[in-house]
């Protein structure tokens, strides 16, 4: 590349941008078999938007209307988001159908989400349109099936007009882990500031930006989800990179789907949550591998939940020979309230750890991992309580600022002051600085306290991990109750094999002996489910307030 | 249509586990034969590859027991 053009100062210059100094690069979608679409150029894909926008215009759409976009990740998809935001509509992505019987779930939750934000309009594949209207759901009467769509004819403006960079530009649900889920606004600026210094970050151990050196980014990361959406799409629009994108179905079912796209993405920049790494060593035998070739998957980021050293470890010694560099590898640290990266581990050495410092290590923490340095034009800063600034090595409150903040949640004035405070935001993590690098230790919202100590569900969770062998598929819950005399109590639920059998009643007593050595910790109970018991979030994250009142309601379906 | 139904019931047998005789058409695919969410994607998986089919995920979505996956392959076998 010739020169990289200036910064966009919002969503509509960003595609005219790359329309015109990116007119070679693009989008690759992938079928659920791992086929890879001819690329769609960005000049081919801001046309399909200009239309989309224009339907959004002639249906009367209005600047600020709340627009649901619930499909999966394909083209219509991009066509309708981005078509709502050049309309003047806010965007708001939703997780379409996929697993067996998760209908009933899905709607449930559009017809939440469109009381909610008072949609204007939902866009849905002709099959979710018809659920909806045979079983006279409200959210149907402003819901678009997209084989309609292009029957609508579009109104063209003149010329898009270009928005304020401090204007909205779209709404993020957020993953809902903890507490229920809340609309988050974020403005023009925070999404080019955010990618852009993305695009920096990763760039660091190779000496140049990523847009210098990386020619594509692949994901199969839901679109719903802030890291499919703006790590994925707006990533690689902002930075010039040609984008491979398979759907989650595609590789969940498939796994080697994404190894094979990163064999043939060329220089490449590839992020996941840590089960997705997981999943490859535990579904992909040998044999399935044949033909990988990792050798130019320059960044691969673990982020969206925890980052486990034996998952880094094992991936890097399974596929190394495959071309995986084990340096490759590098943690994030990001969410939806500031639009999505806050750091990225920028040493180029691989996974580093440093041991707890006195705090967490009350709590049985060991090793924790370095999640790295803000990315430019981003702050962190760990506090106490009354948000004074703490020494480095002191665990607190991690708190952020920066270009990349979100505005607040839509329409819930209280749970945003709670969390945004003189320009800071009160991420609800928990962690301490080392050399101006972030390592998290656990979130405030989930941590148990029993007699007093600050006891992290994680550390529960990986010792019984590491005893039963979940970790990946399988999900470890541990959260606390009351109990008569001693305040809290700490509860572990364990996902468990159909055929594990007589082996629970040794596996119980294992755990509950590491526990006990390694936190001086009772638990008060310990229950075995089955797979797939353990509510999570569409990110994989346990749902660990879910999981508590479905065992204080006796409905957790205890095995052995 | 009888051939449908006997691939599907295969299919249903190796993913869970069970013999075909013991899959009935009123059975909950994740309450009565232990089909959870890792198992359906199997599951789905295996239907698309031995019908040489995409599933939608709405179809998938509104699958809940036996009877609705072969009325499924039924519909387009």
């Amino acid at each position: 590349m010739s020169s990289f053009p200036p910064p966009p100062t919002n969503l509509i210059a960003a595609w005219e941008r790359a329309a015109k100094h990116f007119p070679q690069r693009g989008i690759l979608f992938c079928d659920r078999r791992g086929r890879l679409a001819p690329r769609v150029r960005y000049p081919e894909l801001l046309e399909g938007i200009r239309r989309s926008a224009g339907r959004f215009l002639a249906l009367e759409t209005r600047p600020g209307d709340r627009v649901m976009i619930c499909l999966p990740s394909g083209p219509e998809f991009i066509e309708c988001w981005f078509g709502a935001l050049f309309a003047g509509a806010l965007p708001v992505a939703l997780a379409p159908p996929q697993s067996l019987g998760s209908s009933r779930a899905v709607v449930d939750r559009l017809e939440g989400t469109y009381e909610k934000l008072g949609a204007r309009w939902l866009l849905c594949r002709p099959s979710l349109k018809a659920v909806l209207e045979s079983e006279g759901r409200r959210v149907d009467r402003v819901a678009l099936s997209v084989d309609g769509w292009d029957a609508v004819e579009a109104r063209r403006p003149d010329r898009w007009p270009p928005p304020d960079p401090e204007e909205t530009a779209f709404l993020q649900m957020t993953s809902g882990s903890t507490g229920s889920e809340r609309a988050v606004m974020i403005p023009h600026r925070a999404v080019v500031a955010n990618t852009l210094g993305s695009g920096e970050a990763i760039g660091r151990p190779h000496g140049a930006p990523a847009w210098e050196w990386a020619r594509s980014l692949v994901s199969w990361l839901p679109l719903h989800h802030d890291m499919g959406l703006v790590g994925g799409i707006i990533f690689s629009l902002v930075n010039g990179l040609d984008l491979l994108l398979a759907s989650p179905r595609a590789f969940l079912t498939r796994p080697r789907v994404w190894l094979d796209l990163l064999s043939e993405a060329g220089p490449s920049i590839s992020p996941a949550p840590n089960f997705g790494y997981q999943l490859c060593l535990e579904r992909l035998t040998d044999a399935d591998l044949e033909g990988v070739d990792l050798s130019s998957w320059r960044t691969a980021l673990f982020g969206a939940e925890m980052v486990r050293p034996e998952t880094v470890g094992d991936f890097s010694a399974r596929f190394e020979h495959l071309g995986f560099d084990p340096l490759a590898a590098r943690p994030c640290y990001g969410m939806a309230e500031t639009t999505l990266a806050i750091s990225f581990d920028c040493a180029g050495k691989g996974l580093r750890t440093l041991p707890a410092p006195a705090a967490a290590a009350d709590a049985g923490f060991e090793d924790v991992p370095c999640n790295g340095v803000p990315i430019p034009g981003t702050r962190i800063r760990v506090a106490a309580p009354d948000g004074s600034e703490l020494p480095e090595g002191r665990v607190g409150h991690v708190l952020v600022s920066g270009s990349s903040l979100f505005q607040g949640y839509f329409r819930d004035e209280e749970a945003t002051r709670e969390c945004l405070r003189n320009g800071w935001l009160w991420t609800g993590d928990l962690g301490f600085m080392s050399d101006g690098e972030i390592y998290l230790t656990g979130r405030t919202k989930d941590i148990l306290i029993i007699r007093g100590q600050n006891v992290m569900p994680h550390d529960l969770e990986w010792i019984a991990e590491g005893v039963s062998g979940a970790g990946g598929s399988l999900r470890v819950g541990a959260f606390s109750v009351p109990h008569r005399s001693e305040g809290e109590q700490a509860v572990l639920v364990v996902e468990v094999h159909r055929d594990s059998g007589d082996a629970l009643v040794s596996l119980d007593q294992e755990i509950r002996a590491r526990i006990g050595r390694r936190m001086a910790l009772v638990l008060a109970d310990l229950v075995f489910v089955r797979r797939g018991r353990i509510p999570k979030t569409s990110s994989g994250k346990v749902r660990r307030r879910e999981l508590r009142a479905r065992y204080l309601d006796n409905k957790l379906g205890r095995v052995g | 249509m009888m051939k449908t139904a006997e691939t599907a019931l295969n299919v249903l047998a190796q993913v869970s586990g069970k013999t075909v005789p013991d899959i009935l058409p009123e059975m909950h695919l994740a309450r009565d034969l232990g089909i959870d969410s890792p198992k359906s994607l199997e599951l789905l998986m295996e239907l698309e590859d031995a019908f040489e089919i995409e599933i939608e995920d709405v179809d998938a979505a509104s699958m809940e027991t036996v009877g609705d996956v072969l009325a499924y392959v039924g519909q387009i076998g």
